[in-house]
């Protein structure tokens, strides 16, 4: 087991926190509009619909990805670690199932740019025209 | 945390000759060490310097090292089989059963609508706070809830399950109602740890339900149950007071805060049954430094008879992504009377990993 590499993640981590910034995007025919609670209970399982009624599927960030950190403790207020023991508590009791996890920004974007009804976020600056921006943390 | 294959599905294979369904496959596993340090053991029972861990399975360290009582592992199968309609399955594998697997759980789940799930087969029992993820100690801080609260001889059931989940303003309103009925052939607890002879432990008529209310750092969770109670003792069933049956109602309150770094978790539990009351509360305070959270708990079980209490402190680590590094020091109190002792005082160290995937 490497020790060391565990003292050097967050370390990185941390140093990443001031530089990135994330981006929460839907498909642009998306009306809805999303603050940060809403946002946070579409990522948790709390929710399952955009504000509008219609039906909302989050699509998470591999944990590999830089901006996946990121979104867990600006938009979520958790560190990775606290999100994995919720999610282990609600799949091995049946209560829910975590969004599903693409391994980087561009498999974000392109899934969200095909689906209507996706949520998802990447690095601020990996956004183009494919998808619509509705919050940056 | 988990892994998708694609498996031909016989139960879609039966619609459409040729349709695939998608199965998760994920899991966890806690691999704990211990030994008491010192105890007192029950010297009317024979019994050794004892710490009992965990009743339900009778998971219990003595002053020799072992790495059996709290380890475990879990594998859970979910296949979606689309239009809202799963099937899953959980194996779990515990060392105080020689690592022995069965399946605990294996229920259908139907997804009504976006409030509503409808679930039937094998469940765990949703009583305490920590009931029903038991087994899967990474969601949690110690290494395993208090033994003075957790203390039931059943812990599943076989029945139907209706599950909420509701928005109302700014909380998260959820929870179940479930009914059903458990039937132990041989349950380890009454025939071995309190008792020699082969108990037969039958819980019918279950009917509880559970409501949870969250926001932000705030989570409280109300619970009740009402079941009716048969046994038989080497193949005779036992008499109350000249009753085949008895009707035990449990009813609890928890509630947990997670603020800022602070995490306080609480609970408050009662248990009557033949016209007694057994109290149990659970009181635990950590503080998150970074990967580390070092905590303290206090939690106690009270009956005319049967009294006993933990006092812990401990840490949990989370040095990997998927896995957390616990170590634990437990201080049991046991002041029994009346032959209700439970394994005497203890004083006891474990440490572990547990993980999911």
């Amino acid at each position: 087991m490497n020790w060391l590499k565990f003292v050097a993640i967050p370390l990185v981590l941390t140093s990443a926190v001031a530089s990135a910034e994330v981006a929460v995007v839907v498909h642009p025919s998306n009306a809805a509009s999303l603050d940060q609670a809403e946002i946070s209970r579409l990522f948790t399982g709390r929710g399952a619909a955009f504000n509008n009624g219609s039906k909302a599927t989050p699509l998470n960030l591999a944990e590999s990805a830089p901006a996946r950190a990121e979104f867990d403790s600006k938009v979520l207020g958790k560190s990775s670690s606290q999100m994995k023991a919720y999610w282990s508590k609600l799949v091995f009791t049946g209560k829910g199932t975590p969004p599903k996890e693409l391994a980087t920004d561009a498999d974000v974007k392109a899934a969200v740019a095909a689906d209507a009804s996706a949520i998802g976020y990447i690095d601020a600056g990996a956004v183009d025209a494919s998808v619509k921006v509705v919050g940056k943390f | 945390m988990k892994k998708s294959l694609m498996v031909a599905a016989l139960a879609a294979g039966m619609v459409t000759g040729n349709a695939v369904a998608e199965v998760d496959i994920s899991g966890f596993a806690s691999v704990v060490g211990g030994k008491v340090l010192s105890g007192e053991g029950v010297p009317e029972f024979g019994l050794e310097p004892t710490f009992l861990a965990n009743y339900p399975i009778v998971g219990f360290y003595e002053e020799d090292w072992s790495f059996k009582p709290d380890s475990k592992y879990g594998l859970q199968l979910t296949a979606d089989l689309t239009e809202g309609l799963t099937a899953t399955a959980q194996l779990v594998g515990r060392g105080a059963d020689d690592f022995n697997a069965e399946f605990e759980w294996a229920y259908l789940s139907y997804t009504l609508n976006e409030h509503w799930t409808l679930q039937a087969g094998k469940k765990r029992l949703p009583l305490y706070y920590y009931s029903d993820f038991f087994d899967v100690s990474y969601a949690y801080l110690w290494i395993r809830p208090a033994a003075d609260n957790y203390t039931w001889q059943i812990f599943n059931y076989n029945g139907v399950n209706a599950q909420f989940n509701y928005q109302v303003s700014d909380w998260t309103v959820s929870g179940n109602i479930y009914t059903g009925r458990e039937d132990d052939t041989e349950n380890k607890l009454l025939s071995e740890f309190f008792g020699s002879q082969p108990v037969r432990e039958i819980w019918k008529n279950i009917v509880g339900g559970v409501l949870s209310l969250n926001r932000d750092w705030l989570d409280l969770r109300f619970t009740y149950m009402t079941y009716q109670n048969e046994r038989y003792r080497n193949g005779v069933k036992v008499l109350w007071d000249g009753d085949d049956s008895r009707r035990g109602k449990f009813a609890g309150v928890s509630a947990n805060v997670d603020y800022n770094n602070w995490v306080v978790l609480t609970e408050l539990n009662r248990l009557s049954l033949d016209g007694g009351d057994f109290d149990t509360y659970l009181v635990s305070a950590g503080y998150r430094v970074g990967q580390w959270t070092p905590f303290i708990s206090f939690a106690d079980f009270d009956s005319e008879s049967e009294m006993h209490s933990t006092a812990s402190i401990g840490a949990r680590w989370d040095f990997h992504s998927s896995a957390a590094f616990k170590v634990q020091y437990d201080d049991v109190t046991d002041d029994g009377i009346n032959g209700q002792m439970v394994a005497g005082d203890s004083k006891a160290i474990t440490f572990g990993i547990d993980l999911v995937f």
